[in-house]
């Protein structure tokens, strides 16, 4: 760019040459009209002389004239006037396009360091290779042609409009040329006149133009001979005499039109005119106006109304020599105009037509003839003389010149004000002045080529000009002083920019003479460019960018840019926005793909760097430009960019932005409405955040009836709960398939979201809708107007009831319907929601929700949404308006899945795998089951027991069958057990009933009922999850029904409890696509906190011996104490006033409550808040022979109620939950703990088998599994009733002696635990814990209670006493009884006072299982007194460890008795 | 004092740009944009011999009409550019470089700052209002 196809040398001789003007006879003009041409015209093509010409400067050196170009013009030819000048230099910019395909699309990438150097960039940069060699192939090479070609086209027509000046001679005409034909009768006599007109206009001083060179002009007489029609002898006899009169060297015979008829169509004739005619045009303004504005968009009436034909007739100005006849410009005028009117193109072939190649050697050989024997000597002689003038003078005048000036003028001061150089700037010499006469000759020896000559006279008359203050004329000569030293080939002196600068800016500023003051910039910036001085280059054009010429200004902008990037360090920042500057410019002057593609340019720059308001500017500009110059496409892209990105412009910018980019856009949609709807920018789609819901819109509750809460889109997703559904499922679906789950199981989705698996294929089913929820943002300040919003589809019908995956239909899309805006005409294949209105407001992001309905079975795929984008405007008034400012068009919703990362390929490279979320497949119809709860709580008190209905309903056109149920809560909740009659009461009548069954006992002794759990549907351990809920004939049937009943039991820890069902179902028919269906709820229950029962079992004490033998018999098989504290923790104040303990019920397969032994008179057992009550029950083994019966598994159920109602607790729903309880809290601590860690002890030290029996045997002694059941209700008042709520809470008896508790004891089993970096220590041994062993034997004492002696009689008191060893364990214990007394402390010896024991003081003895031994004692006193006779320390170890040693045995309770004396 | 005041990340886009009329912002983001260029080369024509020692204030950059524009560039190649009025004459090159190092320090600060990442445009209050120190003497 910014390099010509010419060199700089080139350049500038052809900037200057020899001016030739023409006088034609109008004979001789007839005769190249043949042509179609003029005579200068016909000559112009060869006006380049191919060789050399010579002459001798005054020091008689010869001068080698190369390439000398001359100049051929009609005399009268006028120079246009500035207005003129203006349009055609504009003309011939607009006119000159860069290449197509490059500027006209706006480029979408770039990055400033790589892009911007084009090719024609590149090859311009003068170190990226040679510059000679580039240039060279610059101008070979048929692609690169000059780079800024409207810049060398404005160059060249600027300079050729040149008016011609006073001040300098070298557009002065040198020689005329004096054409006549020789048809004439008597060409003498018309040579004669001629001569005379010519001299007319040159002295006469009618006419200021055009100027001659020197007063005695060189004539040349031609004498112009058609071959074709004249006579060639006459002719020659004319010629011949012509020389007799005017020498050899004055004159010429041109012989032309050879060519008699017309060119065959078949001959290829060479047209050199087209060129110079197409580009020299500047004599044929309409012309060229017509041709540009069927090229450009240039505003035709302008440039008509102001270069009107007759307009340019009418200010013909007296200056010109108006000879209207003879005016060979006007003929032209009017010859062009003619022909542009009416055959613009086809008017360069016209030209040459009578010519041939013969003929165009004899021009060629004329203007060398004129040049050589008549131009050169011409000059040569004028040098000489002017040269001989000027020596003469030299000393003489100079000095004497320079000293009247100094005496007269006050001499050549140099503080001259401005003022005063401002007057001298206008000063002028007579044309004959000698200070001319130097400038004359610098200028002939430039035009011939003479630089040096040139250059001293230059410097010479520059000096002369200036000590004069003739500023206009100083500053010509500097200029081309200039110029010759930088073209003085040789030995080059240094280029004195200097010159030129002060040139320019004496031309600006002291002369405001802009025209020259541009020339002599253009010239200069061109010498700096070839010497690699961009950086001065380019501020000398900028600074010559003015107001008055926007064209002027850009175009130098725009070189000064090209500059600032051909630097050694090229300066991008600076090209750009000096590119952008130009683009300003240009646009100002009406050219606007020029600015287009300025700004274009710059784009490159600013493009993604950041700097968003520049970016934002430069785009808006290229898209109005774009649109101006009807390039839509690219304006609707340069729109898009300013509005996708996020803009930092403000709401007011963006909203005229919008508004712009919706005008122009709907321009551009309009005329192409069949193809393909576009895509639009905004508002910005979040595809990845895309959800689809296959499935109906859930229900509200309706009434009582509460809908199973199911999936929906409102529903965040939530890892942990989705894979607690997929576990669910999967349980549910294992007890379906009898145990397995087949190896593709995929738990159902029915929201799919960017959390979700979506690698398969959805299902969705027939007559089910799905709903996609698109995630839209607004990145503006301004609302978005989103109306008839629906989704785009491409379905392709398939039967997947026929085998081999069915017959794949036709695929239809709606996007044809969309793009119309009527999507009806495809709703009965699948019906697309339309949403009329929506509204994204300013920066917010929102959600929308397009449903689809398919009606056939097959593949769908949703493609994306499709909508009218518009704005919302501020004011109503302007509602109407703001209706058609939208534009209709679509976005595609495109899903990237996740990235793969299993292989090694995959992982290496960026590979995604498939997301298909929205191609769903529709399968055949399933059924559907909605599932209503009624009466369902959302608080209870913890182990409240509370009685709802759950109805199922099958919606579907298809029966229902396999109803499941799976909880992660099962001892939530029970459907009754499957002995319980399901005589389906409505829910209504039993409202106010309680849940339990009842009977109507008075308390008493424990009801006893055997119940084996399968009847409650349990299993082995596990509690179950699944539980099948009965049809009746295993289906339900379509639009069918059931309701039944639902117990429900707070769970036992307060809080809230989220509780999730699964309900599972399936078709009667095996679908292949979908096996089942689900539907899940979740129920959210507060539980406040109820009771809190804490109970132990402690070993009875009582041993057979007395009561009744039934009584004794039970209690050899071992009864135990169980005492049940209650405390009331309720803690609301305002609902439960108090509990009343109803009933206690014991469940157990070895143990069952036997009796209630509370105190009498405690027997309302109510516990109003924070109170606390005690119950003790006797418990006792059951009977072995039912224990040993058909099961063991069997549990007996014993209720105790203590009022008057019983409870049957063998029933539903009290044995249900009994059941479904939670596993045991006791085992996760306390001392069991260590047996847990003693079993992993174990297996570590498997040689220790002893230990494990020991282990076991122990520990057995001291188990038991008794869970009590404590019933209870509650009275509470809620809106001034009173409302009886009942309820259940178990507590596991495991350990005598431990504590259990209803509450599992979270917060301490939450404990921190300190972390440990070191390994604990191993614990020390693995043997049974003292505790444990201290329960082997269990001691009783025997003895009166009151024992009368007479002490004065006899002072020793003997009184028997028996001690009982009763052996718990299943292994022989020995036995060690110490009877001595422990000296411990004195006191307790003086509390007790103190008593011996007689006879032996230590037994051993040896207890087989469960023995029952008497040990007879004597006890002796000594005086009256009451005595603890618990004294006794009992020892005891297994028999079979010798290496134990005995442990002490729990003491028995003070065994006080009473010695009276009598 | 400043008309603008810009600071520019490493690979030439903007950290944070005020400038005080608010109507010519788009301006002083071209001048601003522009002026990168002479930066670059002045660090590319003193740097290369003595990289170490180079001093970060850069000086006038060029003069505009309307404008001067001084430039500073942080041993991490962070570009500091004040535009300053050029009616302002009263402005010492000494207080330029005042200006420099301030904002320089303010830049450290921000730079400190754990919860700032680094090439996100410098939204501290702490350095907007010192920026604002710097311009608002202007007015």
């Amino acid at each position: 760019m910014a390099q010509c196809a010419q060199s700089v040398q080139e350049f500038i001789q052809d900037s200057f040459v020899p001016m030739v003007s023409v006088l034609c006879s109008e004979d001789a003009e007839r005769v190249t009209r043949k042509n179609n041409l003029s005579f200068p015209e016909l000559l112009r093509p060869f006006c380049r002389l191919t060789s050399e010409g010579h002459l001798r400067d005054p020091n008689n050196q010869v001068v080698v004239v190369k390439g000398l170009r001359i100049s051929v013009t009609g005399v009268n030819t006028r120079s246009p006037n500035s207005g003129e000048v203006r349009k055609l230099l504009s003309q011939a910019v607009s006119g000159c396009q860069p290449p197509e395909g490059l500027p006209a699309n706006v480029i979408t990438a770039g990055d400033y360091d790589l892009n911007i150097s084009d090719r024609s960039v590149k090859a311009s940069v003068p170190w990226y290779s040679d510059w000679k060699e580039m240039l060279t192939q610059l101008s070979s090479s048929k692609y690169y042609t000059a780079t800024t070609p409207w810049f060398e086209a404005y160059r060249e027509n600027f300079l050729q409009s040149m008016p011609a000046s006073d001040h300098e001679f070298l557009n002065h005409y040198l020689a005329c040329m004096l054409v006549v034909s020789s048809r004439e009768a008597v060409p003498t006599e018309q040579f004669l006149k001629l001569s005379q007109e010519q001299h007319r206009i040159q002295h006469s001083g009618e006419y200021t133009y055009p100027k001659w060179f020197i007063p005695n002009t060189l004539k040349y007489y031609v004498l112009l001979h058609d071959i074709s029609d004249g006579d060639e002898q006459r002719a020659d006899s004319v010629y011949e005499d012509m020389k007799q009169r005017y020498g050899t060297q004055g004159c010429y015979l041109l012989k032309i039109n050879s060519r008699t008829g017309a060119a065959g169509p078949d001959e290829q004739m060479p047209d050199p005119w087209s060129q110079y005619l197409q580009k020299t045009n500047i004599h044929s303004p309409l012309y060229i106006t017509i041709i540009f504005s069927e090229v450009d968009g240039l505003d035709l009436s302008d440039v008509v109304s102001e270069i009107h034909p007759l307009k340019l007739e009418q200010s013909a100005d007296p200056g010109f020599p108006g000879n209207p006849s003879k005016a060979v410009n006007s003929a032209d005028t009017a010859r062009t105009q003619k022909q542009g009117s009416v055959t613009p193109g086809a008017a360069p072939t016209a030209h040459g037509a009578c010519l041939t190649l013969n003929d165009h050697d004899r021009i060629r050989q004329f203007i060398q003839e004129f040049t050589f024997r008549g131009l050169l000597p011409h000059i040569e002689k004028n040098i000489r003389q002017l040269n001989d003038q000027l020596v003469s003078r030299k000393g003489l005048s100079r000095s004497l010149f320079s000293a009247t000036k100094k005496w007269f003028g006050g001499g050549k001061v140099p503080e001259k004000s401005i003022a005063e150089l401002k007057n001298t700037a206008g000063l002028l010499y007579p044309p004959e002045a000698p200070e001319l006469q130097i400038r004359k000759m610098a200028d002939l020896c430039f035009l011939v080529q003479h630089y040096e000559l040139a250059y001293s006279c230059y410097h010479t008359a520059k000096k002369d000009f200036l000590s004069d203050q003739a500023m206009l004329y100083a500053a010509g000569s500097l200029e081309m002083a200039a110029v010759s030293a930088f073209l003085q080939s040789g030995a080059p002196r240094p280029y004195p920019a200097h010159y030129m600068e002060t040139a320019i800016q004496t031309y600006r500023d002291v002369c405001k003479n802009m025209v020259l003051a541009e020339r002599c910039a253009l010239l200069s910036a061109e010498v700096l460019k070839s010497q690699a001085k961009y950086s001065d280059a380019a501020t000398l054009l900028i600074k010559m960018t003015s107001e008055d010429s926007d064209l002027r200004s850009a175009l130098l902008l725009e070189q000064a840019a090209h500059c600032f990037i051909n630097m050694r360090s090229p300066m991008v920042r600076k090209f750009a926005f000096h590119m952008i500057l130009s683009g300003h410019r240009y646009s100002k002057a009406g050219q606007k793909r020029h600015a287009l593609r300025c700004y274009c340019q710059a784009m490159q720059v600013y493009k993604g760097k950041g700097w968003t308001l520049a970016e934002d500017h430069i785009n808006f500009t290229i898209g109005r430009q774009s649109f101006t110059l009807r390039q839509p496409e690219n304006a609707v892209a340069a729109f898009r960019h300013i509005l996708i990105n996020d803009s930092k412009q403000t709401a007011t910018q963006q909203s005229a932005f919008l508004r712009e980019y919706l005008y122009v856009y709907k321009s551009l949609s309009q005329p192409s409405n069949e193809g393909s709807l576009p895509q639009l920018p905004l508002p910005c789609v979040h595809s990845a955040q895309t959800r689809v819901f296959f499935g109906h819109e859930p229900r509200l509750a309706e009434g009582e009836k509460q809908a199973a809460t199911h999936v929906w889109l409102d529903q965040e997703f939530d890892q942990e709960q989705a894979q607690l559904w997929a576990e669910l499922e999967e349980q549910v679906v294992a007890v379906a398939n009898r145990g397995s789950v087949h190896i593709s199981f995929q738990p159902t989705q029915y929201c799919l979201s960017s959390h979700t698996e979506n690698l398969r294929y959805p299902f969705a089913v027939v007559e089910e809708p799905m709903f996609v929820e698109v995630v839209f943002r607004n990145p503006l300040k301004v609302p978005l107007v989103l109306s008839d919003l629906s989704l785009l589809w491409k379905f392709t019908t398939k039967d997947f009831s026929k085998p081999q995956g069915g017959t794949t239909g036709e695929t239809i899309t709606n996007e044809k319907e969309a793009a119309a805006g009527k999507a009806t005409a495809l709703n009965d294949i699948i019906s697309t929601e339309v949403i009329p209105e929506f509204t994204v407001g300013l920066e917010e992001t929102k959600v929308a929700r397009l449903k689809l309905l398919p009606h056939k079975t097959g593949e769908l795929h949703v493609l994306g949404i499709v909508y009218n984008l518009g704005t919302r405007e501020e004011d109503n008034s302007a509602s109407e308006a703001s209706q058609l400012m939208f534009v209709r068009g679509r976005q595609d919703l495109e899903i990237q899945g996740p990235r793969l990362n299993v292989t090694k390929e995959e992982k290496t490279s960026v590979r995604h795998g498939p997301d298909r979320r929205l191609d769903p497949i529709i399968t055949p119809p399933m059924p559907l089951l909605e599932v209503f709860f009624i009466n369902f709580p959302t608080g209870l008190l913890c182990g409240e027991i509370r009685k709802a209905w759950v109805e199922f309903v099958n919606v579907s056109a298809v029966p229902l069958a396999g109803l499941r149920v799976a909880s992660t809560h099962p001892e939530f909740f029970t459907f009754g057990s499957a002995t319980a009659d399901l005589t389906p009461v409505t829910p209504t009548a039993a409202e106010h009933c309680s849940a339990y069954k009842t009977m109507v006992t008075p308390p008493s002794d424990a009801a006893v009922t055997l119940v084996s759990p399968a009847a409650f549907g349990i299993t082995g351990d596990n509690r179950p999850t699944v539980v099948e809920i009965p049809l009746t004939g295993g289906v339900l049937g379509p639009g069918e029904a059931l309701q039944i009943p639902l117990w429900l039991r707070g769970p036992d820890r307060e809080g809230v409890h989220e509780i999730s069902f699964l309900f599972y179902y399936e078709g009667l028919e095996k679908n292949a696509k979908l096996g089942h269906r689900v539907l899940r709820h979740k129920a959210v229950i507060c539980a406040s906190r109820s009771l809190s029962v804490r109970a132990t079992a402690c070993r009875s004490n009582t041993l057979p011996g007395r009561g009744k033998r039934d009584e004794r018999e039970e209690e050899r098989s071992g009864s135990m104490l169980v005492f049940v504290d209650v405390e009331n923790i309720n803690t609301s104040e305002a609902g439960v006033r108090e509990f009343h303990i109803v009933q206690v019920s014991s469940s157990s397969r070895q143990w069952r409550l036997h009796k209630c032994i509370n105190p009498a008179g405690d027997k309302d057992s109510k516990l109003a808040s924070r109170e606390r009550g005690k119950l003790c029950f006797r418990a006792t083994r059951c009977r072995t022979q039912e224990a040993t019966s058909d099961a063991l598994e069997k549990y007996t159920f014993a209720d105790l109620n203590l009022g008057n109602e019983q409870i049957v607790s063998s029933t539903t729903p009290c044995a249900d939950f009994f059941f479904r309880r939670g596993p045991p809290s006791e085992p996760r601590k306390g001392g069991v703990i260590t047996v847990g860690g003693l079993l992993r002890r174990q297996s570590l030290t498997p040689a220790n088998s002893t230990d494990d029996s020991m282990t076991s045997i122990v520990r057995k002694c001291s188990e038991v599994e008794l869970d009590i059941i404590v019933l209870w209700k509650a009275y509470v008042v809620e809106d001034n009733k009173q409302l009886i709520l009942e309820g259940q809470l178990h507590v596991a008896l495991q350990t005598i002696g431990k504590e259990a508790c209803s509450l599992s004891q979270k917060e301490e089993a939450q404990e921190m635990v300190l972390l440990k970096f070191k390994p604990d220590l191993p614990p020390p041994a693995s043997r049974p814990s003292l505790e444990q062993l201290s329960h082997l034997i269990k001691t009783c004492l025997h003895y009166p209670e009151s024992y009368d002696h007479p002490f004065p009689q006899k002072s020793l008191c003997m009184v028997p006493v028996t001690l009982t060893l009763s052996n718990c364990s299943l292994a022989q214990v020995d036995v060690i009884i110490d009877l001595r007394h422990k000296t411990t402390s004195p006191e307790s010896l003086e509390v007790h006072g103190s008593f011996t024991w007689l006879g032996q003081t230590q037994y051993k003895l040896q207890l087989r299982p469960q023995e029952v031994h008497g040990l007879s004692l004597k006890a002796c006193f000594f005086q009256a007194g009451v005595y603890n006779l618990g004294t006794p320390r009992v020892f005891a170890k297994l028999a079979q460890s010798g290496t134990m040693c005995e442990t002490s045995q729990q003491s028995a309770m003070p065994a006080l008795i009473i010695i009276n004396s009598v | 004092m400043a008309v603008c005041v810009a600071v520019i990340a490493k690979e030439n886009y903007p950290l944070y740009i005020r400038s005080v009329p608010s109507q010519s912002e788009l301006k002083f983001h071209y001048t601003v944009h522009t002026s990168l260029d002479v930066v670059e080369e002045k660090i590319s024509t003193a740097g290369k011999a003595m990289a170490e020692q180079r001093e970060l204030y850069l000086g006038l950059l060029y003069p505009t009409e309307d404008y001067k524009v001084y430039g500073y560039v942080t041993n991490s190649k962070v570009k500091f550019v004040i535009v300053v009025d050029s009616s302002n004459t009263s402005l010492r090159d000494n207080e330029i470089r005042s200006m420099f190092r301030k904002l320089h320090n303010s830049f450290t600060d921000v730079m400190c700052n754990p919860f700032y990442n680094p090439g996100d445009p410098i939204q501290s209050r702490a350095f907007d209002s010192m920026v604002s120190a710097m311009m608002v003497q202007s007015s």
